[in-house]
């Protein structure tokens, strides 16, 4: 066993692990933070993105002791009390949400994106979420999403409360 | 090199179980003792927004918006039989279900105003708006809410049952009526192949697609780029693998499926021609948005680099291949 301290969603937690779990299995066994979906395991799929210190990580290929002292979002996180983030409002007005697996994920690889450039071109997009896998949209919508997204945030900025 | 060519497919395809088989669809609606509508609906939610449009058709037959309906689904206790949410059959087989189902208890109530309104007939009467009124003297009017209450304890519940019809081909002869409804679609892509990789890029797409009616535009949308992306992955990218019964190609390094970066924006044309035995004119759109794309793949690549292409999917190994092929039998034919 291993004590380690990490930051998720703003709140910090100090939490004993085993120390071969994975950051994926702290976040949805012990954190019970269920929204980060485990596809693949292997770091194909980007089902289990998670933003770590500012960059999206595979949760899946991320040891747990590895987040010692990390500030982590997960997709819990995106809303606030006043409402859905920006990002989110936008996937469901598009209708960019079918099965809804690799919701969580691609919603973080748009936030992490937005963060670092809020007037993407459509290819900058597309690139931005090459990492997560999606069965049903053919990611159009998605991208539609992320697009009008930008807008939002130019115009509202990040609500994110943390 | 690289080299550009067009290509068009064009389908038909007969949607539900099809072949004789009983397809049955069931549905109940219920004026709950609150006057509210409640949708008992057995049918499967798996992304493709089955929930939604029959919701939506259900509020079209009974006057009132969507939010007003609850919608109980996929609960075997308490929700009838609408059978699988496959064979693209949801939207035709239980949209007609519900569809039957509200009529059912549209005219339950319709009958239950007439007497106590103390009308001559049904005749004008309208359900708008969670009441039932007389178009001519819209004074004349009872609530939902007053309905379920003349109904005391035994709320109002009505079933729907649809029942597809097909018939069973000929054995020996392969003729019949096998399905009915049928959706049609013509795709159109342009290609752009390099001859030294064997890649292929779609740089452009047009999809249009015969819906019968669209209930819901925007979710149509959605399939046929779903469908797209399927019909993409299953012309260049998805190959199992298979060895002697075994697949080789068992997760996503070695069994590849398209990224956002493979897919291309798509023009998307929904062709409305309402289906006269269908909900409102709506057919299923789910398997049918898919099967277009690699014929018209297919044919891209025949146009762009002149080889004619019989096995998907086609990797760029197996482009090269029959790109270094066909320019061995032109050469030998003397024609190079």
């Amino acid at each position: 066993m291993k004590k380690i301290n990490l930051k998720v969603n703003g709140v910090d937690y100090s939490v004993e692990i085993e120390e071969d779990v994975r950051l994926l299995d702290v976040l949805r066994n012990q954190l019970r933070l269920t929204g980060t979906k485990e596809g693949c395991g292997e770091g194909e799929c980007g089902a289990c993105t998670i933003i770590m210190d500012g960059v999206t990580v595979n949760s899946c290929m991320v040891m747990a002791f590895q987040a010692e002292g990390k500030e982590i979002i997960t997709i819990e996180g995106m809303a606030t009390k006043s409402g859905l983030h920006p990002i989110q409002r936008a996937f469901l007005e598009e209708g960019a949400v079918q099965c809804g697996f690799c919701i969580p994920g691609m919603v973080l690889s748009a936030k992490a994106l937005l963060d670092k450039n809020l007037t993407p071109n459509r290819e900058e997009i597309r690139e931005a979420i090459s990492g997560n896998l999606c069965r049903c949209t053919g990611y159009n919508k998605i991208v539609d999403a992320i697009d009008k997204a930008s807008k939002y945030m130019g115009k509202e900025g990040d609500v994110n409360g943390i | 090199m690289k080299k550009r060519g067009i290509g068009i497919g064009s389908t038909f395809y007969g949607t539900g179980y099809g072949n004789g088989f009983p397809d049955v669809s069931k549905a109940i609606v219920e004026l709950s003792q609150e006057g509210e509508i409640v949708l008992y609906v057995g049918a499967t939610e798996v992304g493709q927004g089955a929930k939604t449009i029959l919701t939506q058709m259900a509020a079209e037959v009974l006057g009132v918006s969507v939010e007003d309906i609850t919608l109980v689904c996929e609960d075997t206790s308490i929700t009838p039989d609408a059978g699988t949410a496959a064979a693209s059959r949801q939207t035709y087989n239980t949209g007609n279900a519900i569809k039957r189902a509200c009529e059912n208890l549209r005219d339950e109530m319709i009958k239950i105003a007439v007497k106590q309104l103390g009308l001559n007939s049904s005749i004008g009467v309208k359900v708008e708006n969670k009441k039932v009124y007389l178009n001519i003297f819209p004074d004349k009017k009872v609530s939902f809410k007053e309905i379920a209450n003349l109904q005391g304890e035994e709320t109002l519940k009505t079933e729907g049952i649809f029942t597809a019809q097909t018939t069973k081909m000929d054995e020996e002869t392969g003729q019949g009526a096998p399905y009915w409804p049928y959706t049609f679609s013509v795709y159109g892509v342009e290609v752009e192949v390099d001859t030294e990789t064997g890649l292929v890029e779609i740089t452009k797409a047009v999809c249009a697609q015969d819906v019968g009616k669209a209930i819901n535009p925007k979710l149509i949308e959605g399939q046929i780029d779903g469908g797209f992306a399927m019909g993409l992955g299953y012309a260049i990218f998805e190959d199992l693998g298979l060895h002697n019964g075994e697949i080789k190609h068992n997760r996503f390094t070695n069994y590849l499926i398209p990224t956002a970066l493979d897919v291309p924006d798509l023009d998307k044309i929904i062709i409305e021609a309402p289906e006269t035995t269908a909900p409102y004119g709506a057919k299923g759109i789910g398997e049918p948005v898919m099967i277009a794309v690699a014929p018209a793949i297919l044919n891209a690549i025949y146009n762009a680099v002149g080889v004619r292409i019989t096995e998907i999917p086609i990797t760029p190994e197996r482009l090269l291949k029959a790109i270094k092929d066909n320019g061995k039998n032109k050469l030998e034919e003397g024609k190079i």
